[in-house]
């Protein structure tokens, strides 16, 4: 290559870079900075749930907050009314809802009572459809009853007591709450009561700015509350405060781990080089990186998305490898080559170097996260522009770098001549490396559970469990989907599935469920058909008994959709019910103390328009699967090295490269063992990465072309940045995270130590 | 002279006076009761009185019996945790804490009114209790909490060494009227047939 085609080759690569930041500033209004957490997950694969209806669900469920509210003893429901007042300031909360004012319960009563004769219960449904005797046997033990109160005037209104009976029903159904003044209340152990406020949110849940926000003004909220009310109790639910908790968690990252990282980066270039002309061209490799991976970024998926960029501050580290690498080969050699030759020396080892760290990103590409495919793209793109930036242009930048021995030579002579000529250190290092891996892999341990990643704090935990425990309820995001074309034939679906469900809960596969009181227009008819049949023959036997009616009304009172939406009787239900603009309609079944999660897909699977959300266990398969599948790749990668390393260096040497990759890889998951963590889905992604980045260094040594005591500083400054960054998410406060650092920066460490037995043994000693 | 007098007038008052916390201690010292009823239901609007009787069974251990046989048989179980209501040829309905608080708490109000028990009483009424001279007692019970509130008026419990007569007054102008007779203690263990209620 020559200095003239050099140059053309600079001004091309500055023309991209120009189109580069031209391409920027279209896409920039274009695109967005996604910050929900939700974006991150694996999107949901329901079985045939239209996909609208099960993100409609998902985002209106996600937006949903409950507080439980106990006051201080000798107190009532006025504590919880100061509580719901507090929290109706609050502008970024709708539908703040807490006691049932009587206006409402009268309204609740009359719809019932209008719409008697289509709203049946299943017990009276069997009860007229076993005869007319059951009905008035019932009629008769209701009348007779001191405590039942069935009135006159309930008795010529309602003379088959249609309207007791749903009542009653709904009793049955209310999970272990009570009504107090109006109030959902519940009452713990020790005899408190705790009064039910929900709310909605009007933002999403996941939406990080203005969840810190509302999250802030409810703890202000509350604190005055507890103020007020020394003694009080006040507990809550809603995905809010889990995402929340998780993006301050990332925020924390970005401030400390981010920023300590590019500071140690900076500070190790000044040290090696004591000049700031390197730091400046670190700074123009890593813009133009990041440059190139927003802009490849953007345009592939429309967003980017923030923990992309948390994420890619780690590749900071790695893209200032490769001008560190052509700096100090110009730092110790630039007094005796040109720049150009610097870079045909290097240019094999860097462009092998960046072609395995970016097929080792692109592999992340397989991963179904949406966070971890934008970071594949973002890093291969950015790479690739941080790597061509230094072969275009640091030759002709890097002209005035001062020329000087390297730091630390002698050390590193030393080190790599004790690799080369002592078997005890070339032969005891592989050997004590082993000894650990084998340490480590004899407590390994395989953890898929989606939950355990999540370390969540204690007190939410707390308030989970003692929720849970008052109310019935777990928030374990279970529940079953149906859904239909239009809302009659999701209703008839919803009627199919309850006898199985019931023979479910009977069989002990759930502890229980949750159906919508809304009957389908066929179940409407078919009721009135039964009423029709049976009530002339209950009066009569009511008669007999000396009870003496007048005839029940038995128009068709027909409940639809719309008119239930708007009544206050499906206030609670609503949430329940979701349909979209073309009529396609899905209704929720909450279930509780699922015991068997497989019966109930098989259920689900069992009945038409039915489909089982379980979001923890589909997560927790979904890592399990794909921590298999990149075990395969893994190997499959490293069968294909061993093939080149073979084909390239010959038996034996080429087996004598493979260890430092074998071993690196073997210490990052024994590390991880060691340190008390099992294996997931994120410590394979980490070994994706080991293998890709610490490759580089068996590269760097073993290019023919380049001198072994500079590849080591280069590979020892590489290795320095990469700790700085990866090493960095060891101290990250989010579990995966964390254990993704762990596994990086011990299996890097590793590959870095040994990567000198790549050298071959010479009769005499480096040249320097 | 008169002071003794006056102190001796204080002191047979006081040896016959019944309270509250008397009764429920008197109460509390019956194991077990069993009793005949019968019932008469009077609602506005229809031409006769509902007239029902049958028999009941008070285990402080196991909870409360009460079968209605006739006109037709009809019979309550109550335990501390369950409620089972039976109509012949009908399966039995069951109500527990659990499943329905609102029902359960209310007929564990039934229990509380033969065990005269002033603290369960007094979270859902307000007492007026008052003695009637030469042991007997009259006890008005007035709601205070919904729903409760909006169904009776007034529960009245007229007694002597037992409870014999509970009366109430509805919001619907409705009554009922309750009278116990036939009370034995004897023998003070269940027998195998009672216990058997208990586990049905």
């Amino acid at each position: 290559m020559t200095v003239k085609l050099h140059r053309q080759l600079a001004l091309v690569w500055l023309l991209i870079c120009l189109l580069l930041v031209a391409a920027l500033f279209w896409l920039l209004p274009r695109s967005q900075v996604n910050s929900s957490v939700l974006a991150l997950l694996p999107r949901q694969q329901l079985q045939g749930v239209p996909d609208a209806l099960s993100r409609g669900f998902s985002q209106r469920l996600d937006r949903q907050l409950m507080w439980l509210v106990s006051p201080p003893e000798g107190q009532g429901s006025a504590v919880a009314q100061d509580w719901l007042e507090s929290l109706r300031q609050l502008p970024a909360l709708r539908q703040v809802e807490g006691p049932m004012d009587a206006q409402h319960q009268q309204q609740w009563g009359e719809f019932f009572f209008q719409h008697r004769n289509a709203l049946l219960d299943d017990a009276t449904r069997q009860r007229l459809q076993s005869g007319a005797q059951a009905q008035s046997q019932w009629i008769l033990g209701q009348l007779y009853s001191a405590f039942a109160g069935v009135s006159g005037k309930e008795l010529a209104g309602d003379p088959l007591l249609l309207l007791r009976g749903s009542q009653l029903a709904q009793q049955q159904n209310s999970g272990g709450m009570t009504l107090d003044n109006g109030w959902l209340t519940a009452r713990d152990k020790q005899g408190r009561s705790w009064y039910l406020i929900h709310a909605e949110l009007k933002a999403s849940s996941y939406d990080i700015t203005s969840s810190k926000q509302i999250v802030a003004s409810l703890n202000g909220l509350e604190q005055s509350f507890r103020q007020r009310f020394p003694g009080a109790e006040v507990l809550q639910r809603g995905t809010l405060f889990y995402s929340n908790y998780a993006s301050q968690q990332a925020e924390h990252d970005i401030s400390t781990l981010g920023l300590s990282s590019v500071a140690g980066v900076f500070l190790l270039i000044l040290l090696v080089f004591r000049s700031v002309l390197p730091l400046l061209l670190s700074l123009l490799s890593i813009t133009i990186g990041a440059l190139t991976g927003t802009v490849f970024t953007l345009a592939a998926f429309g967003e980017i998305h923030i923990m992309t960029l948390v994420l890619s501050t780690s590749i900071v580290g790695i893209s200032a490898d490769y001008t560190l690498y052509f700096l100090t080969e110009r730092r110790i050699h630039g007094g005796e080559t040109s720049a150009l030759d610097s870079l045909k020396k290097l240019f094999p080892a860097l462009s092998m170097a960046l072609l395995t760290t970016v097929v080792a990103y692109l592999m992340l590409l397989i991963a179904p996260f949406p966070g971890l495919q934008q970071l594949a793209v973002f890093a291969a793109a950015g790479l690739s522009a941080a790597c061509i930036t230094v072969m275009c242009w640091y030759p002709l930048l890097a002209k005035n770098l001062p020329v000087g021995p390297a730091p630390g030579l002698v050390l590193i002579q030393r080190w790599l001549h004790a690799w080369q000529n002592r078997r005890a250190l070339r032969l005891g290092s592989p050997i004590a490396v082993m000894a650990l891996i084998l340490a480590g892999f004899s407590q390994l341990q395989i953890n898929d559970d989606i939950g355990d990643l999540q370390a969540l704090p204690k007190d939410l935990q707390q308030q989970e469990r003692q929720i849970a425990a008052l109310t019935g309820q777990t928030n374990d995001q279970k529940w079953l989907v149906v859904y239909g074309d239009n809302a009659e034939q999701t209703l008839q679906r919803l009627e199919a599935l309850r006898p199985k469900l019931q023979q479910a809960k009977e069989r002990g596969t759930l502890d229980g469920y949750r159906l919508i009181g809304l009957p389908s227009q066929q179940q409407q008819k078919e009721d009135l058909t039964l009423l029709r049949q049976r009530a002339p023959e209950v009066l009569s036997q009511l008669s007999q008994a000396g009870i003496r009616l007048k005839p029940a009304d038995l128009s068709p009172q027909w409940v639809t959709p719309p008119a239930w939406l708007e009544s206050v009787v499906s206030q609670g239900w609503r949430l329940l019910w979701l349909s979209l603009p073309d009529g396609r309609t899905a209704t929720l079944v909450p279930v509780s103390g699922v015991h068997d999660s497989a019966a109930m897909s098989e259920l689900a699977a069992s009945a038409d328009g039915v489909g089982w959300v379980d979001r923890k266990t589909e997560f927790s398969q979904l890592f399990s699967q794909y921590r298999v599948m990149l075990s395969l790749l893994l190997t499959l990668a490293v069968t294909l090295i061993a093939g080149i390393y073979l084909w390239r260096f010959r038996l034996p040497h080429g087996l004598v490269c493979l260890v430092p990759t074998l071993l690196s890889l073997g210490m990052g998951i024994a590390a991880l063992a060691l340190s008390g963590h099992s294996l997931n889905l994120f410590s394979l992604l980490a070994l994706v990465l080991v293998l890709g980045i610490g490759i580089n260094y068996t590269l760097f040594f073993t290019n023919p072309r380049g001198t072994p005591t500079t590849s080591m500083l280069a590979i020892f400054m590489a290795v320095v940045t990469t700790q700085l960054t990866f090493g960095m998410l060891v101290f990250s406060s989010t579990q995966a995270i964390s254990s993704f650092g762990i596994v990086l920066s011990a299996g890097i460490f590793t590959a870095f130590l040994l990567s000198p037995l790549t050298l071959r043994v010479q009769k005499s000693g480096p040249t320097p | 002279m008169r002071t003794l007098l006056l102190l001796l007038g204080l002191l047979s008052l006081g040896a016959q006076a019944v309270t509250l916390p008397e009764l429920q201690q008197r109460f509390s010292q019956q194991p077990i009761l069993r009793a005949d009823f019968s019932q008469q239901r009077t609602i506005s609007g229809m031409s006769q009185p509902l007239n029902s009787s049958g028999n009941l069974l008070i285990a402080q251990k196991k909870g409360l019996w009460w079968q209605q046989e006739k006109p037709f048989t009809l019979t309550l179980l109550l335990t501390e945790n369950r409620m089972v209501q039976t109509l012949s040829g009908q399966p039995p309905q069951v109500v527990t804490a659990e499943s329905n608080p609102q029902m359960f708490q209310f007929n564990a109000l039934l229990t509380a009114l033969f065990q005269a028990d002033q603290q369960v009483l007094e979270h859902n009424f307000t007492l007026n209790f008052s003695d009637q001279g030469q042991g007997a007692w009259q006890l008005i019970l007035t709601p205070k909490t919904s729903p409760l509130n909006r169904l009776f008026r007034t529960i009245t419990l007229n007694g002597r060494e037992y409870l014999n007569l509970i009366d109430i007054n509805d919001m619907q102008g409705d009554e009922t009227h309750v009278r116990f007779f036939n009370q034995r203690t004897q023998p003070a263990a269940l027998t195998a047939a009672e216990l058997a209620h208990f586990d049905g």
